[in-house]
């Protein structure tokens, strides 16, 4: 033991002396028959500990309840929390908290910083002497942290009696403004409304022609009408999806170490562009991003609402090599994006304790970690037209009867109508034709020796893995071919496989012809495969689907021979001349080889050529009418298992989306989750400290609504996500209203009525106008419609304010909080590049559909490539589309958006910044884009025969960019630059100026 | 302490508090605020520091990318020779590891003492052997992961995870420019490729934009992007270039003096002179033809296993002296080859690195050491995590952030001195453990700043480079 330790120990010795002295004297008065005035040891004591050192964490009052135990009044430790009461009066050594306290149990030791000798002492003492606690009901006298604007009820505000015909958003600022004493500016001029009004909604500038006919219409509703066409437009939901995916860091690579490409991401983009576009309910934007696949299972052309999950970075790299880490941190990132989204709150400071300023406990937060416990980011698959999806339903479930017998659906009469009409269509049955094997071979190794019934025994050599090709003659016409794997004394098992079980896995077949003519081999389409046995999960479809880790095999059913047809999309011819080649690769390791195989094939009719088992074959025999129910079933279950599989077969192919979900697809393969994952609250957010189990839930904080979802034992995961879903969306929960109408104001202002949008804690900042906030967030909980709240904000005086105004104004509200003039806004860095495009007419307004990649790339050394932003033709298709439709590489940014500000996605961005510096300059003088288009403009205006003259050209381009004319001075500062150095370097020079870059 | 930055700090310099505020400050003339840095550039002023005063003005980091491995450097283990060849590592793989671990396997390389403090230095780093007595050692940072993703993330921002500054935009943020005419933070990435994380690791995070690194093609005939128009834009080049912006200016501030209250538009206007400022003197700063045939020679720049490497040092030694605050050169890029992740063969990966490297960085040192610029210059030798004592297959090593080496030299460090040291094995820290916090922590200490001080609210957090973390390292200090 060190000195110190030494020193330490003695000291605490004399203390615990000194307390047990002083306690002598309390037990005496205990024992006393005398009631004794208990309370002031409690209040003077015992309770200041408690308070400074328990109830951070374990109170009311804080609003955080962590284990579920209460220490704020005597009832919350007497019932305690998950672990059992708390305190057992009188006997210290038997309650929880005294070890806890002790550090006794390293499982269970508070607080982390343990407690001075004395004050233990003064509990241990405390606890001894029975536990008397005078406090019936929590404690209150500490601040209520739920007592905070934006968890108190939303409650519809009364508007300010104003004036009589006051815009109630005005009525809100005005009175504001008249208690600050503060005059607001007057209406902007036109031609700064409609520019700050469309770019605003559309993220473009408005055309020359619409500023004109804009300042000529006289009409009173001109300015409502321009509101409405431009809300109608589908510009504008171009623009606010881009709002919306930076707020929930979407992009469309991983990010991290692996940052590869995710080509399905796009689908998403543009769900988020049409929701907007059609003012989707925000209830219903919330539930189909968290759970379409719950809220509308039908409708499955919505579950692309799940990119929403997958939007976030993906570290492919620990989730290969550090996988416990990685699902934590990755669950960690979908609970900050989701509660930062729609709630703005910051849920995930609580990871490691219990939140420093929110009421949001730990198990709060683990509780929100279980709700996506149960999904892994990748490709989701799904029907993008519902019929194709209702069809594959029913094919799955047709296949699913045959593979289990289910009489009540085979022998339904829709049913048994299908099998009469395969029994009527059919011929005799198929002939089986030997093949002329040329040659056999093995990829590795393996001996291939012809056995006179004219199959192959593999032997010898074992490898791994193996390919085995086979080229052949064969008849004139080819309608299937047969496998037949064959039992054998000499493999593991008996066989058919090679594996020690006797199991094998075809992993993929392949079927293709040579003619002599033909430089190239021509490959065989197979429509159909069917067998007479399939191992669960590894059926005969998974041998013909491309995919080379899904496969064929037969276990449990080894030791015994078996069959596949595959049966050709359309007849083969089979020339003389020409040759069948068939490749069987069995790839999947471990030896899951063929260990003795035959070739046949057949000219029949395909219909016959299905593998029917001795007992189908047998049944079919006996008339339809004699059959007995089970020969009946046998049948059917033959027939129908191959008519579901064709018709999965004829099914259009799904698409994909880049999401999260119980099975997605990604570069490891199939990611599944056959159910959540257990969460625990981790203490100090450590993996290896784990605590009690959490199940699904949300915050405690939101009183009015349940904070843990009441879903049944065994539900899937996803009910987690549907149960967060309605539990965002409910109109008892304030949060979500406020966090989105906050949200509109701050991309219509630049500024929130709270300027952190994602953040409505203490660390964030209270709204300036907090009964507006109320007003506009009651209206949208009533109906849902963001396209009403543009409405209603953008009609308001507030918005239409000008920016000029006087530098007293500015001295007086310097950050403009009151609103009493406009505000100014720098174009941001998609609209830079939008209204440079649209300046020079070539703005191309294609919608949807994959991104646009605006540069080059080639391989890099691993997953992620190397990108090169300035090899790029600007004029390529879909090079001038508008912003929202490029491609998004989240590691290697694009350097012009970069400069402007463009956020880094690993990062939820509720506001993009707007810096200025020298190489943010240099970059819109010199960076390639802005040059070409500064020449494409100049070379659209010199081509325009009504501008001949130089003066024209000049006044041309002033109009294109600054949507007015130039004022003579500026005429004769712009004049001999374009005398001099050409149209390209005024174009440039005007794409550079301040009354390009910033809205009034 | 939970206050916000600014109510926590002294003033700021002037022209980080102009642009970052983004508005408001009307008042403050663009025409001050160049005065102001210039000031406290050609003076050679700039070691008052934020919290106290700074004993380094700027650094250059050099980052061994992949995870360069201690064992066979500088943390010599002779028990990996007794060992060698037994089943002593985990028994089941740990995170991040991407292998299980394999035998004890004892460095390939020789290891011999040096200088007077008597460092052990392997064969692979002949030149730095020679200046280890300049040196100051961490013999036990640590990485809480062993995955490149998260520990690149973690040695440069102090998280496992993106969306962080990094420590150069933390500096940037924290003390702005020393001069007008470069960039205050410059990566100089292996021309190869770039690292792990690409360029999320000269983020800015969540900081203002203009703080994030620059990154420069050293082997670009024009390295400092968008510095000059193309070629084939005649309009915008030469006295078209002069003329334009000339003009642009003029209208720009006619458009301010219709707004006059608006900072954005000053600042601006300002960044548009500083623009013209840096095309003159950045070309000069990139070009070493002007460096003398000796010092190509001393830089390695005539050999072509160090050309490379050298001349991103000499760079970065050009750019440090002309105002550049923060310079990160970077060893390897990301992937299976041509860098510090040596998991198939140390014997044959690990020597071509340390060849690439190691005269570079000696010259480096030498030079800033002669011509005064190590006075107020700090120098780091770093990388992500360290490797394995136990063999990946049988030749190689796997990451681990258990225990590593960095280095320090220069201003306000104690030279030949080590602190902290590893297990016998060199497998997990023993005494005297760091971390990228810690690191950090000492960095910002040196340069005059509270690590503790320097904050940034953002989603309900004042942000710290160093999360909750971190201690300076005093045991180091001069």
């Amino acid at each position: 033991m060190s000195i110190a330790r030494q020193a330490a120990c003695i000291a605490a010795v004399v203390m615990a002396t000194a307390v047990s002295l002083a306690s002598a004297d309390e037990a005496a008065k205990w024992l006393s028959a005398e009631p004794l005035p208990t309370e002031p040891l409690f209040t003077e004591h015992v309770e200041p500990i408690l308070r400074e050192r328990c109830y951070g964490c374990h109170s009311h009052a804080a609003g955080v309840i962590e284990g579920g135990l209460a220490l704020d009044w005597k009832s919350g430790w007497a019932e305690g929390g998950s672990r059992g009461p708390a305190i057992i009066p009188g006997d210290p050594e038997a309650s929880l908290l005294i070890r806890a306290i002790r550090h006794v149990d390293p499982d269970l030791s508070m607080p982390d910083d343990q407690l001075p000798d004395h004050e233990i002492a003064t509990l241990v003492n405390w606890v001894a002497g029975g536990a008397v606690d005078p406090r019936s009901l929590p404690a209150a006298a500490m601040e209520d942290r739920t007592d905070w604007w934006s968890l108190r009820p939303l409650t519809q505000p009364e508007v300010p009696a104003a004036a009589a015909e006051c815009h109630p958003v005005d009525a809100f600022v005005d009175t504001r403004l008249a208690e600050a004493g503060l005059a607001s500016t007057m209406e902007a001029d036109r031609r700064t409304l409609i520019r700050r009004l469309t770019i605003d909604l559309h993220g473009l500038p408005p055309t020359p022609a619409d500023v004109e006919a804009f300042v000529a219409d006289r009409s009173p509703d001109a300015y409502s009408q321009l509101l409405d066409r431009l809300l109608a437009s589908p510009r504008y939901g171009e623009q606010w999806a881009r709002h919306w995916l930076d707020t929930i860091h979407f992009a469309d690579t991983h990010g991290f170490e692996h940052d590869a490409f995710r080509p399905n991401a796009w689908r998403y983009r543009d769900y988020v562009i049409a929701s907007f576009n059609a003012d989707l309910p925000w209830d219903r934007f919330v539930k189909e991003q968290c759970a379409a696949d719950v809220f509308a299972p039908e409708a499955t052309d919505r579950r692309v609402a799940l990119g929403y999950l997958g939007a976030g970075p993906y570290d492919h790299s620990a989730a290969i090599t550090a996988p416990r880490s990685f699902e934590h941190l990755d669950r960690d990132d979908l609970v900050t994006q989701t509660m930062g989204a729609f709630a703005s709150t910051t849920a995930s400071c609580a990871r490691c304790h219990a939140h420093k300023f929110d009421p949001i406990s730990q198990d709060d937060y683990y509780a929100l970690q279980a709700v996506f416990a149960g999904i892994g980011k990748g490709d989701v698959a799904y029907d993008p037209d519902p019929q194709t999806a209702r069809d594959r339903q029913r094919w799955e479930q047709l296949a699913a009867a045959a593979q289990h017998r289910d009489e009540t659906v085979l022998l339904a009469e829709e049913h048994a109508a299908l099998v009469a009409a395969w029994e009527a269509a059919r011929g005799d049955a198929a002939a089986w034709l030997p093949l002329e094997l040329e040659t056999i071979s093995s990829a590795y190794g393996a001996t291939l020796h012809r056995q006179a019934d004219g199959s192959i025994l593999v032997e010898d050599e074992r490898p791994e893995v193996d390919v085995t090709t086979l080229v052949a003659k064969g008849p004139a016409t080819i309608t299937a071919i047969r496998l037949e794997v064959l039992a054998d004394d000499s493999l593991p098992a008996q066989g058919p496989g090679r594996a020690d079980n006797g199991n094998l896995h075809l992993n993929e077949v392949a079927v293709e012809v040579r003619r002599p003519a033909e430089p190239l081999a021509t490959p065989v389409a197979i429509g159909l495969a069917t067998a007479d046995f399939n191992q669960e999960g590894w059926t005969i479809a998974q041998a013909i689907d491309g995919d080379p880790k899904t496969a064929w095999g037969i276990h449990p059913a080894v030791g015994q021979s078996h069959q596949a047809v595959f049966t050709f999309a359309e007849p083969l011819v089979l020339e003389a001349d020409a040759q069948l080649t068939v490749v069987l690769r069995q790839i999947h390791g471990g030896s899951h080889l063929i260990g003795r195989l035959r070739l046949t094939v057949t000219d029949g009719d395909p219909q016959t050529a299905i593998v029917l088992s001795p007992e189908a074959l047998a049944a079919l025999k006996t008339p339809a009418a004699e059959r007995t129910e089970p020969q009946q079933l046998v049948v059917a279950a033959a027939v129908l298992g191959q008519r579901a599989g064709q018709g999965l077969a004829e099914l259009p192919p799904q698409e994909m989306v880049y999401a999260a979900a119980a099975v997605a697809e990604n570069e490891r393969g199939t990611i599944r989750y056959e159910k959540p994952r257990e969460i625990r609250v981790l203490k100090r957010g450590d993996l290896e400290q784990p605590r009690q189990e959490v199940g699904p839930g949300a915050l405690t904080a939101v009183t009015a609504l349940e904070a843990r979802f009441p879903l049944p034992a065994g539900h899937d995961e996803s009910a987690r996500r549907a149960a967060l879903a309605l539990w965002l969306i409910d109109p008892a929960n304030p949060l979500t209203w406020r966090s989105m109408a906050n949200r509109v104001w701050h991309f219509h202002f630049g500024r929130g009525l709270s300027d952190t949008p994602n953040d409505f804690g203490r660390m964030g900042s209270e709204p300036t106008h907090p009964q507006l906030l109320d007003w506009l967030a009651c209206d949208l909980r009533e109906h849902k419609s963001l396209k009403r709240l543009h409405r209603l904000i953008c009609s308001s005086a507030t918005y239409r304010r000008s920016s000029a105004c006087s530098e007293e104004m500015v001295r007086l509200d310097p950050d403009n909080r009151l609103l009493a003039r406009g505000s100014r806004r720098r174009l941001d860095a998609d609209a830079i590049r939008d209204a440079i495009l649209s300046t020079s007419g070539r703005l191309d307004l294609t919608m949807g559909g994959p991104g646009d990649q605006h540069f080059s790339q080639k391989p890099g050394p691993q997953l992620t490539p190397v990108l090169n932003y300035d090899d790029v033709d600007w004029d390529a298709p879909g090079m001038t589309r508008r912003s929202i439709y490029r491609v998004v590489w989240r590691g290697i940014p694009d350097p012009f958006f970069d400069a402007f500000d463009f956020p880094d996605l690993g990062l939820l961005v509720a506001a993009r910044g707007e810096s200025v510096s020298p190489l943010q300059s240099l970059v819109l003088l010199n960076n390639r884009f802005v040059l070409h288009h500064a020449d494409a403009v100049a070379a659209d205006i010199a081509s325009d025969t009504a501008a001949a003259a130089l003066l024209d050209q000049l006044r041309e381009a002033v109009r294109r960019t600054w949507l007015r004319e130039p004022t003579p001075q500026e005429l004769a500062e712009l004049e001999p630059i374009a005398a001099t150095h050409g149209l390209a370097a005024v174009c440039r020079l005007l794409f550079n100026s301040n009354a390009f870059l910033y809205v009034e | 302490m939970t206050m916000r930055f600014r109510e926590s700090l002294p003033p700021l310099p002037r022209r980080r508090f102009l642009t970052d505020a983004g508005g408001g400050f009307g008042a403050m003339a663009a025409s001050a605020w160049l005065a102001g840095e210039r000031a406290a550039a050609s003076h050679g002023r700039g070691l008052e520091g934020l919290h106290h005063p700074a004993r380094v003005r700027r650094v250059i980091q050099l980052f061994m990318n992949g995870g360069a491995s201690p064992m066979d450097t500088f943390d010599y283990k002779p028990a990996l020779e007794r060992h060698d060849g037994q089943m002593l590592g985990p028994k089941e793989k740990p995170e991040g590891f991407t292998a299980a671990a394999g035998a004890v396997m004892k460095s390939p390389f020789a290891f011999a003492r040096h200088g007077e403090s008597g460092r052990w230095v392997s064969s692979v780093f002949p030149h730095q052997a020679g200046i280890v007595d300049r040196l100051t050692f961490l013999m036990a940072m640590t990485s809480k992961s062993n995955v490149h993703g998260p520990a690149s993330y973690m040695m440069n921002t102090g998280f496992t995870l993106p969306g962080f500054p990094c420590l150069g935009a933390w500096i940037s943020y924290g003390l702005g420019s020393i001069s007008d005419e470069l960039p205050e933070f410059i990566v100089l990435p292996d021309p190869r490729g770039l690292p792990y994380n690409q360029k999320a690791n000269f983020s800015a995070g969540f900081l203002p934009a203009r703080h994030q690194g620059t990154v420069i093609d050293a082997a670009a005939s024009e390295p400092v992007p968008d510095l000059f128009a193309g070629e084939a834009f005649g309009f915008a080049r030469g006295q078209a270039d002069r003329d334009t912006r000339d003009a642009l200016q003029r209208l720009n501030r006619q458009h301010a003096a219709e707004y006059p209250a608006d900072s954005r538009l000053e600042a601006r206007l300002a960044a548009g002179e500083l623009a013209a400022r840096m095309q003159l003197s950045a070309p000069e700063a990139f070009d070493l033809a002007s460096e003398t045939r000796g010092t190509h020679a001393a830089y390695g720049l005539d050999r072509p296993e160090t050309k490379d490497f050298g001349r991103r040092c000499l760079l970065a030694r050009r750019l440090i002296e002309r105002g550049t605050r923060f310079v990160q050169v970077w060893s390897g890029p990301q992937g299976a080859i041509n860098n510090w992740d040596n998991h198939g063969n140390i014997q044959t990966e690990l020597p071509p690195m340390a060849m690439s490297v190691d005269q570079p960085i000696t010259a480096l040192v030498k030079d800033l050491e002669a011509r005064g610029l190590l006075a107020d210059t700090l120098v780091i030798w770093s990388t992500e995590f360290g490797r394995t004592p136990f063999a990946q297959g049988s030749l190689g090593r796997d990451h681990n952030g258990g225990s590593f080496v960095t280095w320090l030299t220069g201003a306000g460090v104690k030279p030949g001195v080590a602190y902290g040291a590893s297990d016998d094995l060199g497998y997990q820290a023993a005494e005297g453990k760091t971390s990228s916090y810690d690191l950090h922590a000492t960095i910002l200490h040196l340069l005059g700043i509270d690590h503790e001080q320097l904050t940034f609210r953002t989603a309900g957090i004042d942000r710290r480079l160093t999360d909750v973390h971190g201690h300076v390292i005093g045991e180091v200090l001069a």
